[in-house]
């Protein structure tokens, strides 16, 4: 009888350990093979649940979540700081942050996005609101801020806007351009002075990277490395389509840009860099960390992606050259970072600007006016002044809202800043593509399955060797002609 | 049966019955509802606020898409290559194994086994560290000593595959070689015994006494690695993504990114459920060919 009484509870207790993971509704509507899903979402309707029990019995404070990744180095440790001071400043509004790695931070945001149950606001790219748009999970925040968006700069926050909606509020505009090291450029007798004031073409850029190829030994250092391993080979070609007269995937009347023979002429441009030698033929397996190294231990005398930032990591990594500290990367030398503009293949200087930023979502919740009016407000919170204008000075950027650029006045300035490096990026902020909120969100997913599926793999084919420039646009078109008409391409 | 053995045969029952619903709820909630969740959902245009049912529109847009494919062809390619390619060798490494006496045993065992139980990020920045492109890499120099020029092993749709195809069968081996030699160990010593009363030699006693007394195992090696197989996800992920020209795309990496990248769950389920038939008739195959003469 007591081993009866034994295995009945032992009985018990695995079937009540085992449902006890499946409270939530959630997961219902997860789709089948998305165990993940199912269980963040379950988590995600439990914390959510427990905070609208903390407010239920409070009666005070309205909770707004936020998912937050790591923006700029000490990003998450301040924006607590902020969003405490926030918290005690309003009475009836309490922001709760949950913080990701950049790895995570999408993954999770997009799974509790199709459970039905995200976060109040997020931290994300604007070329994400997209997909957002179209679950219709996003929130229009025309409706809920006025004053306070006129604070942001026009043609950065219309990288948040998609018809007559501002659909989230930017954190920064981050330009994606290249950078060069200073001795290795001089040495090869470039003019790196000017080519920050007045840019560069596509055949004096070819001509300069082939000046910076050397080889010593087994040692060769390349006139140009650019990260193109998996997903980074999309950033080379975005970066640098720009430049070809062709800013945005669709023209002004709508028409799908890529199909152009501008197109061709430019990807037998980019192959001719490799040709030609300046470029490793195994540029599509080198990746964001090994291009890096490459740049600071002497293999390449310009790299890309290269961002502001990157000036303090060349700068910290010299620091400890210096002290000879054991933490400076293995074999690598004093570099001084040059920013430097992206050639001009064909038509006007433009770069390419990362807009990154806070968007407000909705779920199946249904949240009332009133919550979602907090939720813009500690959204504004979030992007504008002192928060903005300390997460601009760490990514080495200039603040893209008013009240930011006038806290960032009171900063501190930042010690042994390079001031062209300063200079050559505010000039390239103003070169920034103009915003196109005019793309419907329907043409804009289809563009980026093409880039995703057809451009990004051909890519990387075109850049080992193994497609031919002509074989790669032909695959372009093709998939334009598919995906929009061959009425809704550009034809040339 | 008397009265009172019935009795106690029914209570025996209910008490199997009771121990069985457990695994058996487990079985229902995390493997017969999602997949008639995902059967409903390859009908529908999957919106967290409202799906909407599109009919059979899911799986006429993954017929018609040759990515789909192309990545049904990478799947079988990688499959049929890493399939026997790991077996044979973790049944030449647990022959090798089997003679050691058990604190040997356990080293190598464990040894082969690290790969299993080690994160596969990690193991991708090991691996991707050998495949380094540039002539520094581990590989690469190891190659040069050989007169062999600097390959792009993960840049070259020429290499990439069977990059992946020796990181999958190296990473793989563990988990093979404990199973055969635990299957080696459970041999009868006596066939040995009169295998050499009859003069085999050693190659003649592992082709005619331990290969079909191991069967049973190779068969079910083969159809659990046939599975894996097709079903391989993260290796492509974490090392190509699918490049270079989707060269190593795989149906599991097609449908991740058709669920989590472009929210496409509908035609995400659809694949899914494609690639479960692909699998089944496989694993049938599998089954009527080889295991006929199988007795478990």
């Amino acid at each position: 009888m007591k081993r009866k009484i034994t295995a009945w509870i032992l009985a018990t207790a695995m079937t009540a350990a085992m449902l006890s993971g499946c409270g939530g509704e959630k997961a219902a509507d997860t789709s089948a093979g998305a165990g993940e899903a199912a269980t963040s979402a379950e988590e995600s309707e439990d914390a959510v649940q427990g905070q609208d029990k903390e407010a239920g019995t409070s009666g005070e404070k309205d909770v707004v979540t936020a998912l937050l990744p790591p923006v700029s180095a000490t990003y998450q440790d301040k924006i607590m700081e902020y969003v405490d001071a926030f918290n005690q400043e309003n009475a009836d509004i309490q922001i709760e942050v949950t913080t990701a790695s950049w790895e995570d931070m999408t993954q999770k945001l997009d799974i509790q996005v199709n459970a039905g149950s995200p976060p109040d606001i997020a931290f994300v790219g604007s070329d994400g609101i997209s997909k957002y748009l179209d679950l219709s999970m996003i929130i229009n925040l025309n409706d809920y801020l006025q004053d306070e968006l006129s604070d942001f700069d026009e043609n950065v926050l219309n990288y948040f806007r998609n018809g007559d909606g501002t659909y989230g509020l930017p954190a920064y505009c981050e330009v994606q351009c290249i950078g060069g090291n200073k001795e290795k450029m001089e040495a090869a007798g470039i003019d790196w002075e000017n080519i920050q004031k007045n840019g560069w073409t596509y055949d004096e850029f070819r001509e300069a990277i082939k000046k910076g190829v050397s080889t010593e030994g087994d040692d060769t250092c390349y006139g140009f490395v650019f990260a193109c391993a998996g997903v980074t080979a999309k950033d080379y070609f975005s970066i640098f389509v720009k430049n070809a007269d062709m800013p945005a995937s669709f023209d002004k009347d709508l028409k799908y840009a890529y199909t152009s023979k501008k197109m061709l002429t430019f990807l037998e441009d980019l192959r001719a860099l490799i040709d030609d030698g300046s470029m490793p033929k195994e540029l599509s397996s080198v990746d964001a960390g090994k291009r890096w190294n490459m740049m600071l231990t002497g293999q390449t005398m310009i790299t890309g992606k290269g961002l502001s930032s990157f000036e303090r990591s060349a700068y910290n990594n010299n620091k400890m050259l210096e002290e000879g500290s054991a933490d400076a990367v293995e074999n690598s030398i004093p570099v001084e970072y040059i920013v430097l503009p992206v050639p001009v293949f064909n038509g006007e200087q433009h770069a390419l600007g990362a807009v990154d930023g806070y968007v407000c979502l909705t779920g199946e919740k249904n949240p009332d006016q009133a919550h979602l009016q907090n939720v813009a407000k500690a959204a504004y919170y979030l992007a504008s002044g002192e928060r903005a204008a300390y997460t601009c000075q760490e990514l080495y950027l200039s603040p893209v809202c008013e009240s930011g650029r006038e806290e960032y006045a009171k900063l501190d300035p930042i010690v042994d800043k390079n001031e062209a490096n300063t200079a050559c990026v505010e000039l390239l902020t103003t070169q920034i593509a103009e915003a196109r909120p005019d793309i419907p969100a329907e043409l804009s997913a289809k563009a980026i399955k093409i880039e995703d599926e057809v451009i990004g793999p051909k890519f990387q084919g075109l850049l080992s060797g193994e497609v031919s420039p002509e074989e790669m646009y032909q695959a372009i078109v093709d998939a334009g002609h598919e995906a929009f008409g061959e009425e809704g391409c550009v034809a040339d | 049966m008397n009265k009172a053995k019935k009795k106690k045969m029914k209570k025996e029952v209910v008490w199997a019955y009771l121990f069985i619903l457990v695994p058996l709820s487990t079985f229902i909630i995390f493997t017969i509802y999602p997949v008639i969740t995902s059967v409903i959902t390859s009908f529908q245009k999957y919106r967290p606020l409202g799906s909407e049912w599109v009919g059979f529109s899911n799986y006429v847009s993954t017929f018609k898409s040759s990515l789909f494919y192309k990545a049904l062809k990478n799947t079988a390619v990688y499959t049929v290559i890493t399939v026997p390619i790991g077996i044979l060798m973790s049944f030449i490494v647990s022959i090798m194994i089997v003679p050691f006496r058990k604190g040997i045993q356990s080293f190598f065992k464990g040894a082969f086994y690290l790969p299993a139980i080690a994160s596969g990020v990690a193991l991708s920045f090991v691996w991707k560290w050998i495949y380094d492109p540039l002539p520094s890499g581990l590989l690469n120099s190891l190659l040069r000593f050989f007169g062999v020029s600097n390959q792009n092993w993960l840049g070259s749709s020429k290499t990439a595959m069977a990059s992946l195809i020796i990181m999958a069968v190296f990473g793989g081996l563990g988990q093979n070689i404990i199973i055969y030699i635990a299957a080696l160990l459970g041999i009868d010593p006596t066939y040995y015994e009169a295998a050499e009363i009859d003069g085999s030699t050693f190659l003649q006693k592992v082709r005619y006494v331990v290969w079909p007394l191991v069967k049973p195992t190779t068969v079910f090696l083969a159809i659990t690695s046939v599975i894996n197989g097709f079903q391989s996800f993260q290796t492509a992920y974490l090392m190509t993504g699918g490049g270079p020209d989707n060269a190593t795309t795989m149906a599991g990496l097609l449908i991740f990114n058709r669920a989590f990248k472009y929210f496409e769950y509908g035609e995400a389920c659809a694949q899914a459920l494609l690639l479960a038939m692909i699998i089944a008739v496989f694993a049938i195959l599998q089954f009527k060919v080889s295991a006929n003469d199988v007795e478990y």
